[in-house]
């Protein structure tokens, strides 16, 4: 357990350097700071929606505050986009306490249409707010300035500032999911009446979860704007953003510590692919591949793939084994 | 008194399904509720645990007032109830569910563990621990139940069938289970259809027929009570026992 640690570990940290030497290393360590970037997202849509099971479709909020105020910050008035990052959480914050505190009362898929009509909401207004750079969005710094501006020419710096925060996410969901919220979100999932009866307060550890998780999407969607320099409506606030989040963690596994990180390594280079593959018109491929994997989670596999391997490959694999050294 | 429900009525719309029902426990007591399907003693019992907030009527709990609280504060307060049907988290192993009710008094995971872990043994659980609740068969399940009950500490503790659907054999066990919770110094108040498990374990019975109570009393002056009889058996066998 503790080598197999050691192994993602060490891949993931000589990762840009292990594709140094190939013909493509520029797009390869682009690609890994991607797939770091989606598992962020992922994860921490993962507290919420995987852990204690609320089904949020609106993350996009999140997301979309942590993108804007980086570069608001400095579109407006010149400041460095980092000072947003800490501003973009408290938004969060504040708009996860908003949400949460009338929408906990919904359960299900009521939960999941109000969070869908509020993060609608909430880009509707950005599209048409000007001092928001309205439907077409605000640019960052061009060319750095400062190394503050966090503005880098290869992707390999942002790789690294990606597996930091993702490995400061990973450390809080572990431990998490060791301490009594963790074990008291997944008793919410599992049924909020029981919960309830062994004295769950389920609201208030359900909101905890939600600004835990609207915390670190903040975050995510900040080093998105730091790393593109630029956010639109559609790229900061749509609704695919929230659905992404959903999918890769579902793929990997909702409710496990490296589900999501699964996810986006599978997710992210196939949609790069795809759009490579098919140029301009592979974009609309990749919501094709979205829906056929949401369906195919949802008929077969609803644990996502971690929990295919533990529970039905790695017990037949198992048996194999221990069959061969019988005989 | 540890329990007192007084004049606690619950109505759906215009049908009453619980009329002006009382209830006193004393600590100590272990106390039976029967009556025959749709009689109201369900929806009484949710009352008193707090899932479903009284029409009328007042329910205190250990002189604190509790008709409107919800389940989570009866819980801290030292009630706890399992539920008709087992109601267990399906993905956490057997150890993780019943930590999830030690949590309640120790907010930290070594000491819950270690709590939980007693109780597994105590509730004959020990050697699945590790396994997911889903893999228990309905009497694991009813037990996983009063583990995870047990082990938020109760003073009083509700069980809603826990027996129903069990073999002889399972029944007897079940029992005995239930015998050492209250000499633990449980208070029981026990929801059951199997007449056997309510005439041997409540020292006081209470019936309920159509949203009402109509008799109470020892179990053997209960199962004689020629009303008790006409509600289980229809009016004939009622006058029967009247002659």
């Amino acid at each position: 357990m503790r080598r197999g640690w050691l192994a993602l570990a060490a891949a993931l940290l000589f990762f840009p350097w292990l594709v140094a030497g190939s013909n493509s290393a520029a797009f390869l360590q682009d690609m890994g700071a991607l797939v770091l970037l989606a598992a962020i997202g992922a994860s921490a849509w993962n507290i919420l929606g995987g852990y204690a099971g609320q089904i949020s479709v609106g993350h996009a909020m999140f997301y979309g505050a942590g993108a804007y105020l980086p570069l608001l910050l400095y579109q407006q008035w010149h400041l460095p986009p980092l000072l947003g990052v800490p501003l973009g959480v408290g938004v969060s914050l504040l708009l996860a306490l908003v949400v949460g505190l009338p929408t906990f009362r919904l359960q299900g898929h009521y939960f999941s249409m109000a969070t869908i009509a509020v993060a609608e909401l909430i880009r509707i207004v950005v599209s048409n707010w000007d001092f928001l750079g309205a439907a077409i969005g605000l640019q960052g710094p061009a060319v750095s300035q400062h190394w503050w501006d966090l503005t880098f020419r290869s992707a390999v710096p942002y790789y690294y500032i990606f597996l930091g925060v993702l490995a400061v996410l990973l450390l809080v969901t572990w431990h998490m999911q060791r301490s009594r919220l963790g074990y008291y979100l997944r008793a919410v999932r599992a049924g909020e009446r029981p919960a309830r009866s062994l004295g769950v307060p389920v609201r208030r550890y359900k909101l905890y979860a939600l600004m835990l998780s609207a915390a670190f999407t903040s975050l995510a969607g900040s080093l998105y704007a730091l790393k593109t320099g630029f956010v639109d409506p559609d790229s900061g606030l749509g609704i695919l953003v929230s659905v992404q989040l959903i999918i890769t963690a579902a793929l990997g596994g909702a409710g496990t510590l490296l589900g999501p990180l699964l996810g986006a390594a599978i997710l992210i280079p196939l949609q790069t692919a795809t759009n490579t593959w098919f140029g301009g018109s592979g974009s609309g491929l990749t919501y094709i591949i979205y829906g056929t994997i949401i369906v195919l989670i949802a008929r077969f596999e609803p644990g996502g793939l971690l929990d295919l391997w533990h529970h039905r490959v790695a017990p037949r694999l198992n048996k194999r084994r221990e069959g061969r050294h019988a005989a | 008194m540890l329990l007192s429900a007084e004049k606690v009525a619950k109505a759906f719309g215009s049908f009453k399904a619980v009329a002006s029902a009382d209830l006193h426990v004393e600590a100590g007591e272990i106390v039976g509720l029967i009556g025959p399907n749709g009689a109201g003693k369900s929806t009484f019992f949710n009352c008193i645990a707090g899932d479903l907030r009284p029409s009328e009527g007042r329910i205190l709990f250990d002189g604190v007032d509790v008709t409107n609280a919800p389940p989570e504060t009866h819980a801290r307060l030292g009630i706890g109830r399992t539920f008709q049907v087992p109601a267990t988290f399906e993905d956490m192993t057997i150890l993780e569910n019943v930590m999830v009710g030690a949590f309640l008094r120790r907010p930290k995971r070594g000491a819950a563990r270690e709590r939980a872990l007693e109780i597994i043994e105590m509730t004959g659980l020990g050697a699945q621990a590790q396994q997911r609740a889903r893999s228990l068969g309905t009497p694991g399940r009813k037990r996983l139940e009063i583990a995870r009950v047990l082990a938020t500490e109760p003073r009083l503790m509700l069980l809603d069938e826990a027996l129903a659907g069990l073999t002889p054999g399972e029944i007897q066990r079940a029992m005995e289970l239930v015998r050492e919770i209250h000499r633990l110094g449980v208070t029981l108040v026990i929801v059951e259809h199997v007449m056997e498990v309510i005439l041997t374990l409540a020292r006081r019975v209470l019936v309920f027929n159509q949203g009402h109570i109509i008799a109470s009393g020892t179990p053997q002056d209960v199962v004689n009570d020629p009303k008790v009889i006409e509600a289980y058996l229809g009016r004939g066998h009622g006058r029967q026992a009247q002659r």
